[in-house]
């Protein structure tokens, strides 16, 4: 049997399911029907053409930039999550509660800053004659080339994602059930066993979802490939932005942009799935 | 014989708050001991520092002769049930029971087939492969209590594991907590603030009040003849009358209350207390009588009657005295026969100056 909807539930539901309508689902439908389309003397033509999808897919860069993108945000998501787990374990398990309200403003205080005026201020730190190379330059070694490298790009991922990812992780350990700890170490399990024996796997839902947000974020992003990364190798976001800009290649630009979604959707539900595997329904 | 574990004069503080006052007692080898006291009393940090999940601010416990104190609880082989039982929820039942097994580094084969002996013996090992959240409440019980003894170890630490279950599942699970533990002979100190789990299982009981021990010994011994005024109120099973002391022998005590003279002959007391001193004398509701003329030589208190209450066999009769301050008489109903017990009547609570018991103030 059906139910209705209440008038109540409609009234709450209705201006969420409006906004998805027009700027989500609209806007993808709009982008799959730009797939199609041609362009001819640098205008667009509304057809159904597969020959974009054909070019692009034919193509070995778009393949390249696919890999590397894939590969730097997943690079990105397991490197923030490692660095990130230590610092929200130590704020979860090892603060005061006054301790750990005060850890959790520090952490938010990085979103106050635009995103791009943060990467601006590595490169001060990452160039040839930046900071740090001239900090090393004192003690004799260098200077290194740290700017337009993968690694400045994954400086720049982390800067991206890391106070969200130790936010997100904080949120799941911190509501870890304390006996569960002391019942480990009771059964003969030491301090470092219990966090790879007893916190993860606590903490799996949280901890999967946290890194799966610095995959998403770093997938997408093009700051700091551009920025920090010098555009070499090239990644999706760059590739977008190319396209567009030669000609007018809108339509092949949508191709792109269509399979980034297809493969963060592909991604967010294995993650999901995985996270709460065996767990009860 | 050597006692299993010792308190030798531990004090557990927290900051300036005392949670245990010098502790000293022994846990002989194969017993079930209750530790036993209502919250707050230290009986539960009292388990903590045994298993090492608290460290005592002060003095030494010692586990088969060791000192143990210094030890994480990681390297004691004191595996603790908890009152939320801990299981953990990522793991199914199996791995919960292989879990410190697994720890201790053993092989995958010998791990599952332990591990299924104490399934097996719990009577869960149709649930093995079932996640936690899939059982009952008893199911849970089980599963924790094969967790812990899967290691078999000496002593085994239960902080309050039944209170969380409902009436007849408390009653099932105390005679599986007894039948087990007479079974292994591992010695079980179990934390309770229940009268009836710690009397019903335990040899001998342990009764905690304000971080101190009042009073080790047989149920028996304790409801028979508890030792401090505290016992005697916390059990509930004992008129008390406190007065002061009129004369004093080694073969006798006569006090002076506000309900008149009680005395107390024949019994054990190690120091009679002087004459003019404030003393306590106890006697069981189930000792005391009820009768509407005084009996001679006998100790007879002028009471009235205030309510009665039958559970089964047995009528508990609630009575005041001319200063109104409530006994109470445990008696079967053939015993009643014949007495007016209507609200409001006179009658003479009585018992044999035999019966007494003195208790120190404290």
């Amino acid at each position: 049997m059906r139910r209705m909807p209440s008038l109540y539930g409609l009234t709450f539901s209705l201006p969420l399911l409006a906004w998805q309508l027009l700027f989500f689902v609209f806007p993808l439908v709009f982008l799959v029907a730009l797939s199609f389309w041609t362009v001819k003397n640098f205008t667009m033509q509304p057809g159904f053409d597969p020959v974009n999808w054909v070019t692009m897919f034919a193509r070995p860069v778009f393949w390249q930039a696919y890999g590397t993108t894939l590969a730097l945000a997943t690079m990105a998501a397991l490197v923030t999550s490692a660095l990130a787990l230590p610092c929200a374990y130590a704020v979860a398990f090892k603060l005061s509660p006054k301790g750990q309200r005060w850890a959790i403003f520090l952490m938010v205080i990085p979103f106050f800053t635009s995103y791009l005026v943060r990467v601006y201020s590595w490169q001060i730190f990452l160039s040839d004659a930046g900071i740090i190379n001239v900090l090393l330059g004192r003690l004799g070694l260098g200077p290194f080339h740290l700017l337009n490298t993968v690694f400045a790009t994954l400086v720049g991922y982390l800067t991206l994602c890391l106070p969200l990812v130790v936010l997100l992780q904080l949120f799941s350990l911190i509501f870890i059930d304390r006996t569960l700890i002391e019942a480990a170490h009771n059964l003969r399990c030491g301090r470092l066993r219990t966090v790879f024996e007893v916190v993860i796997p606590a903490g799996r839902v949280g901890l999967v979802i946290a890194a799966l947000f610095a995959f998403i974020l770093s997938f997408g992003d093009f700051v700091s490939p551009i920025y920090l990364g010098g555009g070499d190798p090239t990644t999706l976001s760059i590739l977008i932005t190319d396209t567009t800009k030669s000609g007018q290649q809108w339509p092949r630009a949508a191709v792109i942009a269509l399979t980034m979604i297809a493969t963060l959707m592909v991604v967010a539900f294995a993650a999901i799935r995985f996270a709460y595997k065996g767990r009860a329904k | 014989m050597e006692p299993l574990v010792s308190f030798e004069g531990v004090i557990k503080r927290y900051g300036d708050f005392v949670a245990v006052k010098k502790m000293d007692f022994t846990i002989r080898k194969g017993e079930f001991l209750a530790i036993m006291g209502s919250s707050g009393c230290g009986k539960t940090t009292t388990l903590r520092m045994l298993a090492g999940l608290d460290a005592p601010t002060e003095g030494v416990i010692r586990l088969s002769g060791q000192p143990i104190d210094h030890l994480p609880t990681w390297a004691r082989d004191t595996p603790m049930v908890w009152q939320s039982l801990a299981l953990f929820p990522f793991l199914n039942v199996r791995e919960n029971v292989e879990f410190a097994l697994k720890m201790r580094g053993m092989g995958r084969a010998a791990r599952r087939q332990k591990a299924e002996h104490w399934l097996d013996r719990m009577q869960i090992l149709e649930f093995a492969d079932r996640n936690i959240a899939q059982l009952s409440g008893g199911q849970r019980q089980r599963v924790a209590l094969a967790r812990s003894l899967v290691v078999e170890p000496q002593i085994l630490l239960l902080d309050e594991p039944l209170s969380a279950l409902d009436a007849a599942l408390k009653v099932r699970m105390q005679s599986v907590l007894k039948t087990l533990q007479r079974e292994t002979g591992i010695t079980f100190v179990y934390v309770t603030h229940s009268q009836s789990e710690a009397f019903s299982m335990a040899d001998r009981v342990v009764i905690m009040s304000r971080g101190q021990i009042e009073q080790i010994g047989t149920p028996q011994e304790i409801y028979g003849t508890p030792r401090t005024r505290f016992v005697a109120d916390f059990l509930g099973s004992s008129n008390i009358f406190t007065g002061t002391v009129r004369h004093s022998s080694a073969q006798g005590v006569e006090v002076e209350t506000p309900d008149g003279p009680v005395t107390l002959t024949g019994g054990a007391f190690a120091a009679p207390p002087k004459a003019g001193e404030t003393a306590t004398l106890t006697v069981l509701d189930t000792k005391t009588q009820l009768g509407l003329v005084p009996p001679g030589g006998a100790n007879a208190i002028r009471v009235r009657v205030i309510g009665e209450e039958f559970v089964g066999a047995t009528a508990t009769i609630y009575l005041e005295t001319a200063q109104g301050r409530e006994i109470r008489v445990q008696k079967s109903h053939d015993e009643l026969a014949g007495l007016p017990l209507g609200i409001g009547q006179e009658l003479f609570a009585h018992w044999s100056p035999t019966d007494s018991h003195l208790v120190a103030e404290a």
